[in-house]
């Protein structure tokens, strides 16, 4: 006889039992799915929020003073070219988006009606390629050569479709399309242009140097900044680190608490819940002691008997992890629109979870019954068959 | 055929050792009819499954057909329980939840597998009507019918039945005893453990054991 199907039969016949393994490994799989599905919607919101906030960690030479940086024409600058020792670098992973600008006030602009203007000009270099991190959407500002984006509080100076002029420090007229009028609240840039940063370099007759580098602090396990900073030091001791934004920073506590309660409660659930089937297979092998004894007394193999066992706990272990998987994704979704506004929309099943699941979990309930099923060959038919 | 050399069996009863047989031996030729008798613990049901490959002797040798059945590999064991002897117990012992026909098919071998030969046997032993009965649906008499055939499906030389009517009622044993005779007057072996004498009456040769030891 077929015993594949000697293992249905028998899990039918021992409904209850095989019903309660089930639920422990739909548990299991239930809390696993969503809590991962959860921490993962919780990594995308942070992703999400800080992208917003935009770029949070700024790099200055040391000792700039901040409140003059945004007020005069020739704060202290460095080689363009750090940036791509800073990309090069192996050790430098705590900070992303890295891009080099060139920001400083031009206290003389005169707009096409001759009227003279204080704004800030800032040049932008392409985000760099950080070469040992893995590629990933820029999230600087990209202005291409020869074109500019004008501040909205400018924007009113110059009127359609003509172009942006500006003298140089070599005393020639510059000229620029204007690629983009930027909406307010862009803070400083509303009274501002966007070069890109070899266009700025030329009229300011400041070839290859920045003064300000903006990043993103990564998502990584502890003390972003402190990490930044020390990296940073490592490699340029003449620069320095300052954090701008708190908020990312609150949400990346989150993200990392979440993150934790779901190294700690996922191994838990699993642990426990592989514990209580253990002890339930083990329950099944002896109150089937008997019938073990008599297939043994016919000449089956022990290899026979494993099987019997641990396929069994494959089975309940599929079953298992199918409606753990739905079962989670639907709490977490659920759940999950309340907790996360902003990504609330897109809390959906992790379907690669579900490859992962019902590869997984019958794995780990054969590994729970491993025991049980060990034992079961080990049965001395001789004793169990004799007794009354 | 079957040769049971000076074996002995010692168990360990925490730490008392007892001996369960001691230096028996035995010789059984094809188409014997053997009944084991003797009181309660003295070693019949030992000397069943030391017959059966289910325990190793402490000394001595069981041979079948020459070949010592504790020297096998665990695939000639495997071999030797399912081909060349078969079993009946007191306690039935039929799996809870397969039908009477599964009960038997579960322990045919594929080499001995012919359509039909279940139903067959079943038709002989009475069963036949019952084929997709569960055990609990059954008597006494009909469940241990059905261990009877699951027992010679494979066509064993050997058939080993311990007490095999001890839970039945007159007329079932009778049923019983006389298949089991027809078995043997087919060529096949028994040996039969049984307190009854209206049971070791079939049988054509009687040992006796007392407290382990043949006498
Ligand atoms: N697995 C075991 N462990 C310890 N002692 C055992 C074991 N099996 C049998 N015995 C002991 O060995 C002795 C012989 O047992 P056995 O079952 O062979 O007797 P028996 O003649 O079949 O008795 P009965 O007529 O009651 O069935 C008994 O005293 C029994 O308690
Ligand atoms: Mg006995």
């Amino acid at each position: 006889m077929n015993p594949l199907k000697l293992v249905f039969k028998e899990l039918f016949y021992r409904k209850v039992s095989s019903l309660i393994i089930l639920v422990t490994v739909i548990a299991a799989g239930t809390v696993s799915v969503a809590v991962y599905t959860l921490s993962k919607a919780s990594e995308n919101e942070t992703r999400k929020i800080m992208r917003e906030q935009g770029l949070n960690l700024y790099i200055f030479p040391k000792g700039t003073n901040l409140i003059d940086f945004y007020s005069v024409n020739n704060t202290s600058t460095f080689p363009e070219h750090y940036i791509d020792t800073l990309a090069e670098s192996k050790t430098f992973d705590a900070v992303r988006h890295l891009t080099g600008i060139l920001q400083l006030k031009y206290p003389n602009w005169v707009d096409p009606n001759g009227s003279k203007h204080q704004i800030v000009v800032m040049g932008y270099k392409d985000e760099a390629m950080q070469r040992f991190l893995s590629k990933q959407e820029t999230m600087g500002f990209d202005v291409e050569k020869g074109t500019v984006h004008i501040g909205a509080l400018l924007s009113v100076n110059i009127p359609e479709g003509e172009n942006f002029t500006i003298a140089g420090t070599d005393g020639k007229q510059y000229e620029f399309k204007v690629a983009k009028r930027l909406e307010e609240g862009k803070g400083m840039l509303d009274q501002g242009v966007a070069f890109n940063l070899t266009d700025l370099q030329q009229v300011l007759d400041m070839k290859g140097q920045i003064n300000k580098i903006e990043a993103l602090g990564c998502v990584c396990h502890d003390g972003r900044i402190k990490n930044a900073r020390g990296q940073l030091q490592d490699i340029f001791s003449d620069l320095e680190v300052t954090e701008v934004s708190s908020i990312a920073n609150a949400r990346e506590n989150q993200r990392l608490m979440m993150n934790k309660y779901g190294s700690f409660i996922i191994p838990f659930v699993l642990i426990v819940s592989l514990l209580i089937s253990g002890l339930l297979f083990y329950s099944n092998v002896n109150s089937r002691k008997y019938e073990i004894g008599i297939l043994k007394a016919m000449g089956k193999s022990k290899s026979y008997i494993l099987f019997m066992i641990l396929f069994k706990a494959f089975v309940i272990g599929l079953l298992g992890s199918l409606a753990g998987f739905f079962a989670g994704s639907f709490i977490a979704e659920y759940f999950g629109k309340e907790i996360f506004r902003f990504t609330a929309m897109s809390i959906k099943p992790l379907w690669s979870l579900l490859g992962y699941s019902v590869f997984i979990f019958p794995i780990l309930w054969m590994l729970a019954s491993w025991v049980p099923a060990l034992l079961a060959t080990q049965i001395d038919a001789a004793k169990t068959l004799s007794k009354e | 055929m079957l040769k049971i050399n000076n074996v002995s069996k010692i168990y360990l009863k925490g730490k008392d050792k007892f001996t369960a047989l001691q230096d028996v031996s035995l010789e059984v030729e094809k188409s014997d009819f053997l009944a084991v008798v003797g009181p309660s613990g003295s070693g019949k049901s030992t000397l069943l499954h030391l017959v059966g490959g289910l325990i190793q002797p402490d000394s001595g040798q069981v041979l079948f057909r020459g070949n010592d059945v504790y020297k096998m590999n665990s695939k000639e064991a495997n071999r030797y329980r399912t081909k060349n002897v078969g079993f009946v117990f007191q306690q039935f012992h039929l799996i809870p939840y397969l039908t009477v026909y599964e009960n038997i098919k579960i322990a045919e071998t594929e080499s001995e597998r012919k359509n039909g030969k279940i139903e067959a046997l079943l038709e002989k032993c009475a069963l036949l009507p019952l084929k997709n009965k569960y055990p609990s649906e059954l008597s006494v008499g009909e469940k241990q019918r059905t261990a009877f055939v699951r027992a010679i499906i494979s066509e064993p030389e050997i058939l080993l039945a311990d007490e095999p009517t001890g839970n039945l009622d007159p007329e079932n044993s009778k049923i019983l005893m006389t298949l089991i005779k027809e078995f043997n007057e087919d060529g096949g072996t028994v040996l039969l453990v049984s307190h009854e004498p209206e049971t070791t009456n079939y049988a054509t040769k009687i040992i006796t054991l007392r407290s382990g030891k043949r006498v």
